[in-house]
């Protein structure tokens, strides 16, 4: 069974440089993701993680969003998905998705990457949107304008 | 009228699948020809009823039957008609029945082609074949009808989604589909093979080239969706490690170990069990990819389709498909035992299976960072992300690992390498190897990952130039031909291994191409017209780019606002180049777009992004005082190598591919073939080496 064991030692081998460098790398890479009202609590009952960078995931606020044509700068809030109270203001310096919408009339969920600086604004290096309807991840039933009436008044 | 039809022949082709695969199995059982025939008469019907459906459904798009659900959801009446034809795969319904319709016509396409061979695995064959179509014939009338109607018709639909409104749209998912697909009949040829126990080398030559053509077709949709998302903005540019892109990437990654593992057991007799496991993996990994990407379970930036039932079926169906595997496979794994033993840690044989073992540890590891946060959810109740840099950590180190073995692996001897074996095929590549290392560290390059990347690609470049030389000179002399002719002749001999290496001359231009992005420059600015940008590119161009203004223009439910540069490249004006952000006014609330500027040369693209612009301007004023704007400027290198090296992996895709006696095959153990190969003097080159092919 000479083959077996050379055959399981290669094996054994890759299996543990993989799992090494999976390890290392999850340890070395791996960020908490949370929500505004999460990170919020989580540097007030321990200061030292302020500096570490964390993945957020909220709300866009309706009507929150500006820039400014002078630099490259974006700037919006967003609030909890479950404590509406908490918002959180976010500055990001790189070009936004073309999904990003802050209407109102879409609901957009915006996952951001970066740090929360001591002024209280998120600095966020990668911002990302989720954008329910627009995707198909909600595709609605018309609504019908008035009983029986099966056309008109319909938006697209 | 026409969708109705299409809706009935979906009713009609349920019970014929069904009827289709009891016969297969009881006429193979039963060895009755009459029921296997049945049976396979069954399948070319299906595949004529899904035709039918499937243009049921373009029909229901082309004339905005908005009465349809999907229609409505996915189309509107001033969609352009390309992407109303692309509606049939825009969204689940309808991209589940593409599924069906792909899957049905490569059934009846490896029904006909072996409809006088391989006739004891045919029946279960078809039967396996029969047994999925049902599954998504199931699929399509009961759980995402694509022929559900609303019971009103409502004046227009809500549009496709303007970011898939992209030439790409048309080309990268069909691709992808039929990729998946098509891996459904070596898996079912693996299944028939050990239903039947007839686990000679007949099974993997029948399986080889369906597996290398889902395999060419995998690649080209990969390599079309980094395309695609390169060009999008807020893709993550052309690889963001995102659930999507990996789902596809396993099993490709699976495949490409089969295509490597299969020569051991075609020139070795080894190996049968892992192969087999490697057919049947593959098969699994694109339902798993099915599931990953349908359920919504992980987070995605092409958040496709959500739909949690949709997810347990696939999981249930991967769940029982790969108990089925491993029962067929302990069942007959004492056919399964190798002729051989390994002889030897510097062999070709562990070459490869260590690039096997590579190409499944890679696998592992994009699957376990894919997994992690829901894993991590589920037992910690926290919630974490592992993005890119992870994906990189880990598999940039494993990509070089595989690099390395696409040099050593084709000419290291078999069974066991001499001292002089090596010393003849590696002298030189290593040679190579060291000076690229010299010449890019005194030119200043630092970046380790991109000297290794770069040196290791020139030793396997060397060791493939090398191959062909020797090959065409010893072709040239022997059948006294000028070069060029000995060079067509030595590739058409044995396609598959001059393929393999074209494939691999491919990969490395491609790996090239990712390591380039160490390089990247980027430079962020606020500019009125009249304004000028410098940008320096790794390669010592400088590009000047002066900003010339704002335009917009309302084209039919568009709104562009275009920004014009001119560029000087060192000094010389090289033309302009713009860039846009649209407002697509046909979808509510509008939505904006931005088209990307890129200006390619063979090194480099500059690459450019229009990132805000006053909204006045996107509302269609032409004023000057709104024509301040933000930019920002790209130097992206070698990124066109990537479609270069993309480009050679498909030709020499093809040239493996292309039908004909291109594989001189080994006595005995495939059937027919040559007995050169059995003498261990290397007679004329080409010839030698050939057992690789």
């Amino acid at each position: 069974m000479r083959r077996d064991r050379r055959f399981f030692a290669g094996l054994v081998g890759v299996a543990a440089v993989v799992s090494y460098l999976i390890y290392t790398g999850i340890s070395d890479t791996m960020v908490y993701y949370l929500t505004p009202a999460e990170l919020l609590t989580r540097i007030e009952v321990s200061p030292e993680t302020r500096d570490q960078g964390v993945k957020v995931s909220g709300m866009l606020v309706p009507g929150s969003y500006a820039n400014s044509t002078d630099e490259l700068l974006h700037t919006f809030v967003v609030e909890d998905p479950d404590d509406t109270s908490v918002r959180m203001a976010v500055e990001f310096r790189h070009p936004l998705p073309d999904t990003f919408d802050d209407s109102g009339e879409v609901e957009v969920e915006v996952v951001m990457q970066g740090r929360y600086r001591p002024d209280g604004v998120f600095e966020a290096t990668e911002v990302l949107t989720k954008c329910g309807s627009r995707y198909e991840a909600m595709p609605e039933m018309p609504q019908q304008a008035g009983a029986g009436a099966g056309y008109g008044g319909l938006i697209g | 009228m026409i969708p109705a039809l299409g809706e009935f022949a979906l009713w009609i082709a349920l019970p014929i699948s069904i009827w289709g695969c009891v016969l297969a199995f009881l006429g193979g059982r039963w060895n009755r020809g009459d029921l296997v025939l049945s049976a396979e008469r069954s399948t070319y019907a299906i595949s004529i009823l899904f035709i039918i459906a499937s243009i049921g459904i373009i029909a229901a798009f082309m004339r905005d039957q908005f009465q349809y659900w999907y229609v409505y959801n996915y189309s509107s009446t001033n969609l352009h008609p390309f992407f109303k034809f692309a509606g049939l795969w825009a969204g689940q319904r309808g991209s589940l029945l593409f599924w069906g319709l792909n899957l049905s016509l490569f059934a009846s396409l490896a029904v006909w082609m072996n409809r006088s061979r391989n006739r004891d695995l045919m029946p279960y064959m078809n039967g396996v074949l029969l047994a999925f179509i049902g599954f998504f014939i199931s699929i399509s009338l009961f759980v995402t009808p694509p022929f559900e109607q609303l019971g009103f018709t409502p004046a227009d639909g809500r549009g496709l989604n303007p970011q898939l409104q992209n030439y790409w749209m048309t080309i990268h998912p069909p691709t992808m589909y039929v990729g998946f697909t098509s891996f459904n009949v070596p898996f079912a040829f693996a299944i028939s093979a050990l239903m039947v126990g007839r686990l000679d080398a007949r099974w993997i030559q029948a399986t080889r080239k369906w597996i290398l053509t889902s395999w060419f077709f995998l690649t080209l949709a990969i390599i079309f969706g980094m395309r695609w998302a390169y060009e999008e903005l807020g893709w993550g540019g052309f690889w963001f490690w995102d659930p999507v892109e990996n789902a596809s990437l396993l099993p490709w990654l699976v495949a490409t170990a089969f295509l490597h593992s299969v020569m051991i057991q075609e020139s070795r007799g080894m190996l049968k069990v892992w192969n087999m496991g490697l057919v049947l993996l593959t098969f699994l990994m694109t339902i798993f990819a099915t599931f990953l990407t349908r359920s919504g379970l992980i987070e995605s930036v092409h958040s496709f389709a959500q739909n949690l039932t949709i997810a347990w079926i696939f999981l249930g169906c991967m769940g029982i498909t790969g108990a089925v595997c491993l029962v067929l496979i302990v069942w007959r794994y004492p056919v399964l035992v190798s002729e051989r033993q390994f002889e030897s840690a510097l062999s070709r044989e562990s070459a490869f299976l260590l690039n096997n073992l590579v190409l499944l540890g890679a696998a592992f590891a994009v699957i376990w960072g894919t997994m992690f946060p829901l894993l991590t959810e589920g037992l910690t109740g926290s919630k974490v992300a592992v993005g890119p840099p992870f994906f990189n950590q880990v598999n940039i180190p494993i990509g070089l690992i595989l690099l390395a073995l696409m040099g050593i692996g084709p000419v290291i001897a078999w069974r066991k390498a001499s001292a002089r074996n090596l010393k003849k095929n590696f002298l030189l590549p290593v040679a190579v190897l060291v000076s690229t290392a010299a010449v890019l560290f005194s030119a200043g390059v630092r970046h380790p990952y991109a000297l290794l990347t770069f040196s290791i690609g020139a030793f396997v470049l060397t060791i493939i130039v090398v191959e062909f030389w020797k090959g065409t000179r010893a072709r040239a002399r022997i059948e006294r031909e000028n070069a060029f002719t000995a060079f067509v002749h030595l590739v058409r001999r044995n396609r598959r291994r001059w393929g393999g290496y074209i494939v691999h001359v491919g990969v490395v231009v491609m790996f090239m191409g990712f390591a380039g992005s160490a390089f990247n420059r980027e430079v962020r600015q606020s500019m009125v017209p009249g304004d000028s940008v410098a940008v320096d590119s790794p390669f010592g161009h400088e590009y000047v780019l002066t900003y010339q203004g704002l335009s917009t223009t309302l084209v039919p439910s568009m709104r562009q606002a275009i920004a014009l540069f001119s560029v000087e490249k060192d000094g010389v004006p090289a033309g302009s180049i713009t860039t846009q952000r649209q407002l697509n006014l046909a979808v509510s609330p509008p939505q904006p777009i931005s088209e990307v500027g890129i200006r390619s040369t063979f090194v480099e693209d500059l690459y450019l992004i229009l990132a805000t612009v006053d909204d006045e301007v996107l509302l269609g004023s032409n004023e000057p005082e709104f024509q301040q704007a933000t930019f920002q400027f790209q130097i992206n290198p070698l990124v066109p190598w990537i479609w270069y090296g993309g480009l050679v992996i498909a030709a020499g895709a093809l040239i493996g591919l292309w039908p004909g006696a291109g594989v001189p095959t080994r006595t005995g153990r495939l059937g027919t073939g040559s007995r050169r190969q059995d003498t261990s003097t290397p007679t004329p080159r080409s010839d030698a080496a050939a057992t690789l092919g």
